[in-house]
Formats: C-alpha cells, sequence, structure tokens
C-alpha cells in the first residue's frame, strides 16, 4: 500500500461556470483541503459544455445546481455524454450531484411549465416541477457510509424527486421535506453516485461525508481498503450543529423565511 | 366611498382628488396619515429606537395608502429613482450632493431604507399636513425587488440601473427574474423620461429596447483599470443572445466591462456617459474625468474602488439627465463621505473602524479587493444573522475570494447567529484556528477585535445587514458615530 502522500485524487468538475448557483463551490474546496491537510495530491479537471472527456480517468465527478436556463443548456449537453459518464461509474468513480446536476441524472425532468428536459438515466429516478418551492434547512439520517451519520444542509428546489427500484435514498429525513415532500427520504444514490438536493455546500458541514468520498475517490485508483487519518474538525462540528439545531427549529415550515418583506 | 377621479393641473401635472375634499388640499385622511407617520418617526427618534427611515412610511400607508401619489402628483419637483443589486446608496448619495451643490432643495431616503416603507418615508418627512413639499429634487433610493411597486407612485422623470447580480437566492429567487421585473417596469415609462442603464452590464443594457423613455449608456473606458478574465462569482458570463460565452476587451467587477459575444456579435452599446480615465490612490481619492453629451467633467472624490468609480460615473449621468449643472459637481463630491456601512470609517478612540455592509459575493469581493492593496495586515471581524432581511441561505460565502486576502488577514473574530459557517468558512480558506475565534454577541465581539487590533489599530467589519446595524448600534453608544438617523 503506497503512502497517501504519493497519492493523487483525480477530481472531474462538470459545468464548473453553468451549474455553479449557491457556493456550491465549496463542496471542491471543502475536497481540496482536506486532502491537502492529509499531504494528498488533488488535480482538477474542469469539463465544459462542449467539451469530451474520458470520465473513468476520474475518482470523484462534481457537479451542481443552476437556475433554469442553464438547466437547460446543460439537459442538452450533458446527453451527448451520457455513455461516457456511466462508463465511468460502472468501473468504479464516485460521483456527486447537487440539485440540478441530480435531477439531470435521472431519466426525466417535468418542469411545472414546459416542455419536459430529458436526463441521462444514470440515476433511477425522475422529476416533476411543482409549484412550491422547499426552501428550508434540512436534516437526515444516513447509513452508506459504514456508520450512522446525520447530514445537514439547506434544500431549496421547486422540484419533487420519485425514486424508482434501482436507486436508493441517500438518507431519511428527520426535518425538511426531502425528495418529494411525501416519502420522507433525501438524495439518491446508485453504487457511488450520490444525488441530493442539499446545498450549504454540502460537504463542508458533513466532513464524514466529504472523507467518505475521498476514501472512495482514492480507493478506485490504489486499490482498498484506505484509512484516512482523523482530523480536527471542531469548526465542521460546530457549524452541523448550529444547522442542525436551525433544521429541528424550521421543522414543519415549507419555507425557512414565512413572510420576506418585500411581499405585498 | 367617494370615487377617487384624475385631475390635470395648469402645470399639466396629474393627480388624483376626491371630490369633497376641498377643504384641505390634500384631503383629511392625507393630512393624518401624514401627521400621524411624522409623529412616528419623531418619536422613534425621541425614543432612540428608529430615525424615521421606514416607520413614518409604513404608518401613512396604512392610514392613506396612496399617500405617496398623492404628494408626488402635487408637487414640482424634478424626480430621480436609482435601483440595482450594487451601489443604489452610493449613486443616490452623489446625486444627492450634486443636487445640493447646485443650490436645489434635495430630500432623500438615506441609510437604504429603499423598499416601499422607506421610499413613502421621503415624502411623509418632506411634505406638509397638506401634502405639498417645496423641495427641488427627490432623490429615491429603490430595493430592486420593490421597483415594480415603487416606480408607478414615484413617477420618475430620470431612472439610474446599476447592474443586477446574484443576491442570496432565497430572497429573490433568480437572477432573471429580478431583471425582468425591472424590464418591465422601465418599458412603461413614459417618453418623457430618461433611463441611464449601466452598459457594461450585459444583463441591463439590454432591457426593454422598445421602451419609449429616453435611453442613454454609461459605463467605463479606462482599459488600464481592467482585466480581461471575469472571475469565479460571475453572473451573465452568457451572451443574453445567443448563450455563447462573451469574451472582454477588459471587465472591471464580476460580470461588467466591455463585452463582445464571438459567436452572434452582440456587443456593449456605445457610452454616452462614460468614465475615460480614472487615477486611485489606495486608501483615497479618486480622480476621475467623465465624457457626458453635455461634456467632460474632471472631480476629485475620496471614495476608494473601483465600484465607487461606476458609482460616480452612474451618478453623473442620472445629474445630467436631470438638467443639473455638472460644473458644480466637483464640489459636490470633494468632501463625500462614505456611506453608511461602505467601508465606513468610524474612529474609535485612537483606533479605526472600516464597517462594511456585504450582502452578495461581488459586493464582498469588491470591498476585499479593494483593502489588498492597503498596507500591512489585517484584523477583521465577520458578522452574518440568519433573519428575514439576511435570508437563510449563506452558501454565497463560498463564492466570495477569501482565500485571496487569507495570506493578508492576523485575525478573524466570527461573530452574529451564523458564527460558526463564519469559521468554516475562513478555516477552509487557510485561517489557522490560533487566528480565529467564535464570539456570537456582536459588543462583545467588537470589544475582542479592536482589543486584538491594538493602540492605534484598525479593525474591519464585514457583516450582513442585521449585525451591520447591531455593531454600528453599539458603536453609537459608545459615542463614536452619531445615530443613523442624525448623519
Amino acid at each position: 500500500m503506497i503512502d497517501l502522500k504519493n497519492m493523487t485524487l483525480r477530481i472531474c468538475h462538470l459545468y464548473p461556470t453553468l451549474l455553479s448557483v449557491a457556493g456550491d463551490r465549496g463542496n471542491l474546496f471543502a475536497i481540496q483541503r482536506r486532502c491537502d491537510w492529509r499531504g494528498i495530491k488533488t488535480e482538477v479537471r474542469e469539463v465544459e459544455v462542449g467539451e469530451e472527456a474520458d470520465f473513468s480517468q476520474y475518482d470523484l465527478i462534481l457537479s451542481h445546481g443552476g437556475a433554469d436556463r442553464e438547466m437547460q443548456l446543460a439537459s442538452r449537453d450533458i446527453l451527448k455524454k451520457a455513455s461516457a459518464l456511466k462508463d465511468a461509474v460502472e468501473a468504479g468513480s464516485a460521483f456527486l450531484a447537487v440539485c440540478a446536476a441530480y435531477q439531470l441524472l435521472g431519466h426525466e425532468y417535468k418542469p411545472f411549465k414546459g416542455d419536459p428536459l430529458p436526463g441521462i438515466g444514470l440515476l433511477d429516478l425522475r422529476t416533476e416541477g411543482g409549484s412550491e418551492r422547499f426552501m428550508t434547512h434540512l436534516a437526515m439520517e444516513c447509513d452508506f457510509s459504514g456508520q450512522k451519520q446525520v447530514m445537514v444542509g439547506f434544500e431549496n428546489h421547486s422540484g419533487r424527486t420519485y425514486l424508482g427500484p434501482q436507486a436508493q435514498p441517500l438518507g431519511k429525513v428527520v426535518a425538511g421535506w426531502g425528495n418529494n415532500g411525501k416519502d420522507g427520504y433525501e438524495g439518491a444514490r446508485y453504487k457511488h453516485v450520490y444525488g441530493t438536493y442539499l446545498h450549504g455546500p454540502v460537504l463542508p458541514k458533513n466532513p464524514w461525508f466529504t472523507d467518505y468520498l475521498i476514501k472512495i475517490g482514492l480507493e478506485h485508483r490504489y486499490g482498498g481498503p484506505i484509512e484516512l487519518p482523523a482530523l480536527d474538525n471542531k469548526a465542521e462540528e460546530a457549524a452541523h450543529a448550529a444547522a442542525l439545531r436551525l433544521a429541528m427549529l424550521n421543522k414543519g415550515k415549507m419555507s425557512a423565511i414565512e413572510a420576506t418583506t418585500w411581499k405585498r | 366611498m367617494a370615487q377617487e377621479t384624475e385631475e390635470t393641473r395648469p402645470d399639466g401635472a396629474r393627480h388624483e382628488t376626491v371630490p369633497g375634499d376641498r377643504l384641505a388640499p390634500g384631503g383629511p385622511r392625507l393630512a393624518l396619515a401624514l401627521g400621524v407617520g411624522k409623529l412616528a418617526g419623531s418619536t422613534g427618534r425621541m425614543l432612540k429606537v428608529g430615525g424615521g427611515t421606514s416607520l413614518p412610511g409604513m404608518i401613512a400607508r396604512f392610514i392613506d395608502p396612496n399617500v405617496l401619489r398623492k404628494v408626488i402628483g402635487a408637487s414640482k419637483a424634478k424626480k430621480i429613482a436609482v435601483t440595482g443589486s450594487n451601489g443604489k446608496t452610493t449613486t443616490s448619495q452623489m446625486i444627492g450632493a450634486i443636487g445640493l451643490a447646485n443650490d436645489l432643495k434635495v430630500s432623500q431616503n438615506r441609510t437604504g431604507a429603499n423598499m416601499l416603507q422607506g421610499v413613502t418615508s421621503v415624502a411623509v418627512n418632506a411634505a406638509n399636513l397638506r401634502g405639498e413639499l417645496d423641495d427641488d429634487l427627490l432623490v429615491f433610493e429603490v430595493d430592486e425587488g420593490t421597483f415594480p411597486l415603487a416606480i408607478p407612485e414615484i413617477q420618475p422623470d430620470v431612472v439610474v440601473v446599476n447592474n443586477i447580480f446574484r443576491d442570496q437566492l432565497d430572497r429573490y429567487g433568480e437572477l432573471y427574474k429580478v431583471a425582468s421585473g425591472l424590464e418591465r417596469v422601465i418599458r412603461e415609462l413614459p417618453a418623457s423620461a430618461t433611463v441611464l442603464l449601466n452598459g457594461d452590464d450585459p444583463l441591463v443594457a439590454n432591457f426593454a429596447p422598445d421602451m419609449r423613455a429616453r435611453r442613454l449608456y454609461f459605463g467605463l473606458e479606462a482599459q488600464n483599470l481592467g482585466g480581461t478574465v471575469p472571475e469565479h462569482a460571475a453572473d451573465t458570463v452568457r451572451c443574453v443572445k445567443c448563450q455563447h460565452y462573451f469574451e472582454y476587451d477588459a471587465v472591471y467587477i464580476s460580470h461588467l466591462g466591455a463585452y463582445r459575444c464571438p459567436s452572434c456579435g452582440y456587443a456593449r452599446p456605445k457610452l454616452d456617459v462614460a468614465l475615460v480615465a480614472a487615477e486611485m490612490q489606495p486608501q483615497g481619492p479618486t480622480t476621475v474625468t467623465v465624457r457626458t453629451p453635455g461634456g467632460e467633467v474632471t472631480l476629485t472624490m475620496p471614495l476608494v474602488g473601483i465600484h465607487n468609480v461606476y458609482n460616480v460615473t452612474g451618478a453623473l449621468g442620472g445629474a445630467y439627465a436631470l438638467g443639473l449643472d455638472l460644473s458644480l459637481a466637483s464640489n459636490g463630491l470633494a468632501t463625500i463621505k462614505p456611506a453608511f456601512g461602505r467601508l465606513e470609517p468610524i474612529q474609535a478612540g485612537d483606533q479605526t473602524v472600516y464597517l462594511s455592509f456585504v450582502k452578495n459575493p461581488t459586493s464582498y469581493n469588491t470591498i476585499l479587493r479593494t483593502i489588498r492593496d492597503w498596507p500591512g495586515q489585517k484584523h477583521v471581524l465577520a458578522a452574518a444573522s440568519n433573519t428575514v432581511v439576511d435570508g437563510e441561505d449563506f452558501a454565497w460565502f463560498w463564492d466570495v475570494e477569501i482565500e485571496e486576502i487569507a495570506p493578508d488577514l492576523l485575525t478573524v473574530t466570527c461573530s452574529g447567529l451564523k458564527a460558526e459557517e463564519l469559521a468554516m468558512r475562513f478555516k477552509y480558506a487557510g485561517i489557522s484556528d490560533e487566528q480565529l475565534e467564535i464570539i456570537h454577541d456582536r459588543p462583545a465581539a467588537l470589544e475582542a477585535g479592536l482589543r486584538k487590533a491594538g493602540p492605534g489599530g484598525s479593525l474591519f467589519i464585514f457583516a450582513g445587514y442585521t449585525p451591520t446595524l447591531e455593531l454600528r448600534r453599539a458603536m453609537t453608544e459608545r459615542g463614536w458615530v452619531p445615530h443613523v438617523w442624525e448623519e
């Protein structure tokens, strides 16, 4: 087993400019810093619309959220990348997909008004746009990383996502609305693909999840099992606890902002 | 309830009257609205709980929802409305200062009370009980979300649109929604109005090409001030016509600059009001030369930063459209002070506090870049809270280029309800545990920050809306700065 300090995690950031709302690039920062602090090198390749890539070369693929216009552009382009992405995932690459990217990994996104957008069907799910937005703090129990963990974040979506039989949920909602506000689950996972609506961004406040993605990414390249040395997580745990408290406080509310002053 | 009718006055202004209210020219309801509104404002000031920046308007509208319409309708003052994401307050203040230098009687909403209540308060504070005001110029800073509601009541002669940046998403949803709200209202303005659009902002420049009002573009033509590649936090980097990525001959802040689309050819329009030269000292002053259809103006102002170069260009454009004498602008702006919370220097004994109100990645990045050129390492107090006004979603903080300034920072004190989030962001930007401290209580955090800054030192405060008010209040109580309404 080679030394961690001789390891490089190869990351692909898909649509870094097109799908980049809500500070989600913080997910990339979280991965890079937590690797830096352990002496692990990282390489990031950015892939935009119109660019081709052999995604199986990457240990971890990241893609994030965007508004409607951006999502339409991404949908048209990601179809061209569909088989390359599927090959990578079947061969063990990890993928974190947030919000719009999460929806595009499914079969289809049907907006509230307008024509349906096709997805690449990498995750067995479909999404329908609703008239109201779930916009609040969320906390969920997850059990995919080897031990039970709580994931916290901020959801902000009008899409309602329904999982098919090939997809497992990412977690069981404790506070918040989750995929569709009805079935009590949030996100989806399949092999090492993790889809979620959680912004925040999601990784900094959930260092266990960041470390898990780093671990499986490195194992993809170097074989396993890999044990990452622990880091001082005081700051992350404090932010996690604060977010969890907010999620519990806002439990049951559709929107964490019940009345903004600018509304008539 | 008597029917409201429209009536054309001899001077051509239109206003609504209620038959039977001839005893008091504005009507008894209006008088009551104004009277109670004024009382609320002065009571608030007396009790030191509020300064008449929003409360008078709120109460007056409750009594008479048409209070602003009526006062505006009866007035002969010229009216200018300034909107956009960043720079409204400073641009409005500059226009007001140019108005004063032109010997005009000016009323404006100060301190960023720029929603419907704040805008109405201008009228409540300035008008007498008959709804008459004797100002020559009314300057309204208007929140971009409120703009569609406020403009039909204000009926401005001139509108200035500064820029559109992504604010926290949970307040206004998407960028395009805000833009289309502004565009819709601008399209309805009469031919007698003038609209100053920031030509350097592709989204704004593209507003309502079919508008009836006169259309003027302002922007920067001083390429030595800009770069050629937009930064990460830039929003409208794609062509608004064909979605291809823009190329820039010069980019100044975020997505503002001289853009052109290599695919369809859409490019920045020819500028009517343009900054042609600027000399910027890191801590001021700034000397600018601006070309307008009425001639060139050169002036020196104490404000710093490229964002203020944009603000003064837009302000001169607005002043030109109002018919003001721009040669007097130099006097007006020579002593202009930074607006409340815009790198506002506050003397705290032998120390200096620089208070900055930051609410989106672009305003934050702009301030950070401005102070990066200031000598010495810095002590920072960062404060954020989740409130109805501030919003719940702080993820945008990860779009701020903290990494760029991290090597310049000595200590960072984090405060407010979101102190843990702030601390985590700074940690991931490279600030060590020893440099970071979390103190939720704002006054205590202020004390700690000043202690770290040491005798004669400076403390840089970056705070969201609510903590900015709280920290300023703490400093007012120490006698370092007057109440916000006493400015």
